[in-house]
Parts: structure tokens; C-alpha cells; sequence
């Protein structure tokens, strides 16, 4: 798999939480060759099962989410669109191109609104003071742009250097990118236990779509995969692991300690590079859904470094990717231990 | 029209490194002109001959610049420090892609997540000196070998069109003058030009002033991009939208434009039709500051295009307004011979 070609591809879809489609379509094609099914459940997610040698023999889920952050249009200014936004940092969108959910999608720029020079040059402006300009006049607008429209980044991926991407919706797409790296390590390989991938939806609304997906797929462990914070001059220190320093295993209560040992040891064995990222309460992930899915799921986080979550330039690291799949496949494998 | 604009605002030239600009205009310019040199401050002087010789100097002027940055420390773990040059505007820069040196490395004003911001933070421009250029270096001296200090930088944005008529790009405000100026030198004049293209209008017209002194104009046409709906220091001055024509400057912060000029233009505008809007003042400069006062003094008048957001990766104008700005310019020269002749 050309890991740089899949995050180019899934950075390109759109998928706003609640519209995951053209991001589920992207994903469905990246995953199928190494999967026995690929099905979509009636929350939207991606389901990828390829079951284990044996019956009965327990299942894995690996899960990754599908949505990204996006904008909602709420209403119409002499032919521009007001927004609203949640977990977007409103310094980073002046200026910014943006793609509308219309069909066919529409390209917009983000504006400032001029306020007459009434305002405090030193303060940022806040999102009620910032517009998309798809260059419509008012009634176009409102025909064409109906309030409730997804808006997401309009930026293309590209390559920083040799190993280091930059894109949008790098969250958590790049980690999606990551499960169908371990189907393609184990293609060739008999599988222990029944491994169902799950691109799930809405994670950065209410996590709904892990919450439904771990209840059909009756998970006994799981593993999810999320992005989490990357070194950044800005960026308080201890809260940061350096891009590239490998997978971050989680520890803390939501992660089953057994789990969460053996991904540490077999990083460990593998000579795979790893930080520990300890997760004293609520992980913010799926993780928390996870766990308490049913009569409850033994769950574990490996977190891709990522540098500017929720921005349009989203950074990751090509070799964390990999080494984040070496060492989940290894895990898948050394589930045989378990069995026998 | 439109091509040219999308091909000149798609070039790297920030104040001060215009040079891939200047070559451009040189290639597409040297079978069109009748002398074409380069001055000691890099301005792009080009003498083409009319159908009239005017016992005045004409002078058509834009500039090649826009706004960027220049790299001026290297951190340990690899991040670039910079300072901004051209007036870039802070609001736009965080979360953005630029291109950095003559090889466009690519690199991006990186922005620590929300997730570790504070409300007080979200609600204030960050300084420049806070701010940094990732370019995926893992270390100091990958870092250098990519981009050595001095390297300068700028937007990296590819041109948008939004509609038949609006296209966004960065650089607009000197460019969309530049094409103009090209377009123009592409058709017979009615009198003989002088065209400059100048550097470093953003740090106070530093070209103007060499290009003045050397082709001594008696009378400039000075093209310059001008903030749509936004009168920053006059509450009360009309909002200008791109798609209402051409701008008509009486006066800004630089200077006050010379009346019989400004007049001609006017009657330029009614003969042909063409809707145009009044610039009673703006905050900054324009190519006037060098111009005016240069020599024994010239008689200047501004032509101008509005510009959403101008020193934003992507600003906004209208390709008709372009277009409009060409035919006013065109119908300036052949008015200049009954006037001027």
C-alpha cells in the first residue's frame, strides 16, 4: 500500500460527522482487498470483517473514525454565509479556502467581516464576525446554500519533505489509513481471532456511531486508533509526544492494563518505536463508548502523533503510520498465544 | 485576461524577491517592447511608441510585489522563525500553507490545537514572533539545508475562480495592475508609454522612486488594488464591492491625485459606459508616494480594483472590474494627445 496515496485520497473526501458517505466510499475501497466483507450499518459506519480460522474463536475490533470537524451554515448576509463551528479554532479560517456539502460541492473563502473599523485590532475575530464567500449575491445564497449546509477545509494534501504529510481531516482519516495498513500485514497470515475494522461516524459529535458499532460486532477487545496531540514550539511539553517518535500506547483506566502491557511489550520485541500516553480519565476518543459497550469491551488506545489538530494542515508522520501497524498487526498475531 | 491574472498571482514575489515575477513579465514583454531594462533596484522598465509622440513622458506603473515573510532563526528541533515582510497581515497567516525560496519548498504556519488553547488565547492575534513555518524537518540542520536563513517566503495558494467573474488569488492588488499593463502593451497605443513594473511597493514604494527618477514622467497612470467594503479610518466613506467598476482615487494617505486627471478618467468612464467607483481615501500608500514628487513633479491619478481581503491567501476581485480597469486605462492614453498633445 502507498501509505502517502491513501492519506492523499482519504484527505481529498469529504465527510463532515453526520455525512460521512464520500469519506465511507473512499475508506469501503482502501480496505476491501484485505477484508472478507465490507458493509455499512445503518449509522453510516464502515464494516470490515475478516474472520478467523477457527469458530468462535472471539473478535477484535479495530476501529478509526470517518468523520471530520467541519462548519454549518446558519444563515444569509447580502450573499455571504454565516457559520458555526465546533472544536475550530476560528484564528486559523481567515483567509481559508472551504468546500461546501452542496450538490455539486461549491468552493468558498473565508472572509472577515468589515466592521468599520470598530473593532480592537489586537483581537482575533471571533467566528460571528467571520463569513464564507462563495461569491453569490443574496438570493443565490439562499437558494442555493440552504441554512444547515456542511462546510469543510478546501485544502489539498501534500508532502513536507520525504515523510511528512500535511492535509485535512488527517483526524482521523491517517489512522484509518493505519487499520487497513495491519489488514494488508496480515493478508497472508491466518488470523487468531475475528478482526472487524470499524470506520465509525460522528466521533467528534457524541461518538454515536462506536457506540452502535461496538454493540453489533460484539467485541471482546478493541483497539482505537485516534490521533492525539504532536511536539509543536506552542504546545505545552508534558501534553506533546515528537512526530515520529512512534505509536503512543495508551495508559490509564479506560485501557485494560493487560492490553495496554502486551502493545508496550511487543513494541518492545519488535524494536518498534513508542511513547506512553497516560490518560488519566475520559480519553476523548471512542475508547470511552467502547468500553462500556454490552457487558463491556477490554479497549486499549495507540494514538498517531499528529501536529495541529483541527486546522486545515493537519501533519503526520509516514513512519508513524507504519510502525503505529507493525505493531497493532503484531498484536492481532500474538493473540494465538491467547487461544491455544 | 483572466490567464494572465491567474498565471502572475500563482508567482512567487514577495517585497524585495520579485524576481521570478519580473522574469515572467520580461519574456512576455521583450518581443512587445521597444526598450526593455532592468533597473539597479530590480523595476521592470518597459518603452513601447504610439501612433503620437506627446511632448509629455507617460508613465504606466504597477508593482510585482506582495506580502511574505523572511526566514530569520533556525530552532533546534527544526521550526523556522520569521519576520514579516510587506506588511502581512497576522490574521491570515495562522494555519496556512507557503512556499518557501526560489524552489518553493513547501512549509506551513503551524497553530497549536484548540484542545490546548485557552478562550483568552482564541480571542488574540498572534505575534508574529509567536508564530513558525513547519517544513517537516525533524532538526536544526535538516532545516538549514532546505531553507538557509534569509530565504524569503510567501502564500501558497492556488488560484480559485468562484464564479464566472470573481476570482480569488493572493498578490492580487500589484499583479491585477501588472496584467493589466501587460494586456496593454500588447495592442497598438495610441502614444508613446513607458511601463514600469516595479519591486518593493509594500515597504513604501522603494521602486517608484528610481523608476520615476529615470523615465521622468510628466504625467502617471499608477494602478493599484484597493480593500473592498472595509474603510478602516473613515466610518463614513462609501464601501467599495468588487463587480462596480473601476476605482477613481481623489485621495488617499500618499497623496492627492491631480484633478484634470482624474476628470479625464471620468470622461473616459461616461463615454464608454463603464460604472466606476470613487476612492476618497485609504489607510496605506500607493506608487503616488515615490511618483508625485519626483524630478520637478508629475501629475498623477490612481486607477483601482477592488479587492476582497487583499493580503489574504485569497483575495477576491472581479475579472469584469480587470477588464473595465484596461479599457479606462486605454481610453486615458488616447485622451492624453487633445489634452496633453
Amino acid at each position: 500500500m502507498d501509505l502517502k496515496q491513501a492519506l492523499f485520497t482519504l484527505s481529498r473526501s469529504a465527510g463532515p460527522s453526520g455525512m460521512e458517505r464520500g469519506a465511507c466510499d473512499a475508506a469501503a475501497e482502501l480496505l476491501r482487498p484485505y477484508v472478507r466483507t465490507v458493509t455499512r450499518d445503518v449509522m453510516g459506519n464502515l464494516v470490515g470483517i475478516r474472520t478467523a480460522q477457527r469458530r468462535n474463536a472471539g473478535c477484535l475490533l479495530l476501529d478509526a473514525h470517518l468523520d471530520e470537524v467541519s462548519m454549518l451554515v446558519s444563515d444569509h448576509e447580502d450573499g455571504m454565509l454565516k457559520f458555526q463551528a465546533i472544536g475550530i479554532d476560528p484564528r486559523i479560517l481567515p483567509g481559508q479556502s472551504v468546500r461546501l456539502c452542496t450538490q455539486p460541492p461549491m468552493m468558498g473563502v473565508v472572509r472577515i467581516k468589515d466592521s468599520k473599523g470598530e473593532e480592537d485590532p489586537e483581537k482575533a475575530p471571533a467566528m460571528d464576525r467571520l463569513r464564507i464567500d462563495c461569491g453569490l449575491t443574496q438570493e443565490q445564497a439562499v437558494s442555493l446554500v440552504p441554512v444547515g449546509t456542511r462546510v469543510v477545509y478546501g485544502t489539498e494534501p501534500f508532502l513536507m519533505g520525504e515523510k511528512t504529510v500535511c492535509g485535512k481531516s488527517m483526524d482521523d482519516r491517517a489512522c484509518f489509513v493505519i487499520l487497513a495498513r495491519v489488514m494488508e500485514l496480515l493478508q497472508d497470515k491466518p488470523l487468531p481471532v475475528d478482526v472487524c475494522v470499524l470506520g465509525s461516524v460522528q466521533e467528534e459529535y457524541t461518538a454515536v456511531g462506536a457506540s452502535v458499532g461496538a454493540y453489533n460486532l460484539l467485541p471482546d477487545r478493541a483497539i482505537v486508533v485516534d490521533v492525539s496531540f504532536a511536539a509543536s514550539p506552542d504546545s505545552p511539553k508534558a501534553a506533546t509526544k515528537p512526530l515520529g517518535s512512534g505509536p503512543m500506547i495508551g495508559v490509564g483506566p479506560v485501557m485494560n492494563r493487560a492490553m495496554s502491557e502486551k502493545l508496550q511489550a511487543l513494541a518492545k520485541q519488535k524494536q518498534i518505536p513508542y511513547t506512553l500516553e497516560i490518560l488519566s480519565d475520559y480519553t476523548g476518543t471512542n475508547a470511552d463508548e467502547i468500553q462500556i459497550s454490552r457487558e463491556g469491551v477490554a479497549v486499549c488506545c495507540v494514538s498517531l502523533p499528529l501536529r495541529y489538530m483541527h486546522t486545515p494542515i493537519e501533519t503526520v508522520d509516514l513512519d508513524d503510520i507504519e510502525h503505529c501497524a507493525q505493531l497493532i498487526a503484531a498484536y492481532v498475531l500474538s493473540l494465538e498465544e491467547d487461544a491455544t | 485576461m483572466r490567464q494572465t491574472l491567474k498565471t502572475l498571482c500563482g508567482l512567487f514575489g514577495p517585497s524585495g524577491c520579485e524576481d521570478a515575477v519580473r522574469a515572467w513579465l520580461r519574456g512576455q514583454l521583450e518581443p512587445l517592447a521597444d526598450q526593455i531594462l532592468e533597473d539597479p533596484a530590480g523595476n521592470l522598465l518597459v518603452y513601447k511608441k504610439g501612433a503620437k509622440h506627446l511632448r509629455h513622458t507617460v508613465l504606466l506603473s504597477a508593482y510585482m510585489d506582495e506580502p511574505g515573510l523572511i526566514v530569520r532563526e533556525i530552532e533546534d528541533d527544526g521550526f523556522l522563525r520569521f519576520a514579516p515582510v510587506g506588511s502581512a497581515d497576522c490574521r491570515y497567516l495562522p494555519g496556512k500553507k507557503v512556499l518557501l525560496g526560489s524552489s518553493g519548498i513547501p512549509g506551513i504556519l503551524g497553530m497549536k490545537p484548540i484542545h490546548l488553547t485557552s478562550k483568552e488565547e482564541r480571542q488574540t492575534i498572534p505575534k508574529t514572533k509567536e508564530l513558525y513555518i513547519d517544513v517537516g524537518a525533524r532538526s536544526k540542520e535538516e532545516a538549514e539545508k532546505l531553507v538557509p536563513l534569509g530565504t524569503y517566503g510567501c502564500f501558497a495558494s492556488e488560484p480559485l475562480e468562484l464564479s464566472d467573474q470573481l476570482l480569488c488569488a493572493k498578490a492580487l492588488p500589484g499583479r491585477a495592475g501588472c496584467a493589466v499593463l501587460l494586456e496593454l502593451a500588447k495592442q497598438a497605443l495610441p502614444v508613446d508609454t513607458w511601463f514600469a513594473f516595479t519591486v518593493q511597493h509594500r515597504i513604501g514604494s522603494k521602486g517608484a522612486f528610481g523608476a520615476a527618477f529615470r523615465i521622468k514622467p510628466d504625467l502617471a497612470l499608477i494602478l493599484d488594488g484597493y480593500p473592498a467594503g472595509v474603510c478602516p479610518d473613515k466610518a463614513n466613506a462609501p464601501c467599495l464591492q468588487p463587480g462596480s467598476g473601476p476605482v477613481i482615487a481623489y485621495m488617499d494617505h500618499s497623496a492627492l491625485y491631480d484633478r484634470s486627471l482624474t476628470a479625464l478618467l471620468e470622461g473616459v468612464a461616461r463615454e464608454k459606459e463603464i460604472p466606476f467607483q470613487p476612492g476618497v481615501w485609504r489607510r496605506t500608500d500607493t506608487e503616488a508616494r515615490g511618483i508625485q514628487r519626483s524630478l520637478g513633479g508629475c501629475k498623477a491619478a490612481v486607477l483601482g480594483l477592488t479587492v476582497r481581503d487583499p493580503d489574504s491567501p485569497l483575495g477576491c476581485c472581479s475579472v469584469a472590474d480587470v477588464l473595465a480597469m484596461k479599457s479606462l486605462a486605454e481610453g486615458f492614453l488616447a485622451k492624453l494627445e487633445d489634452n496633453y498633445g
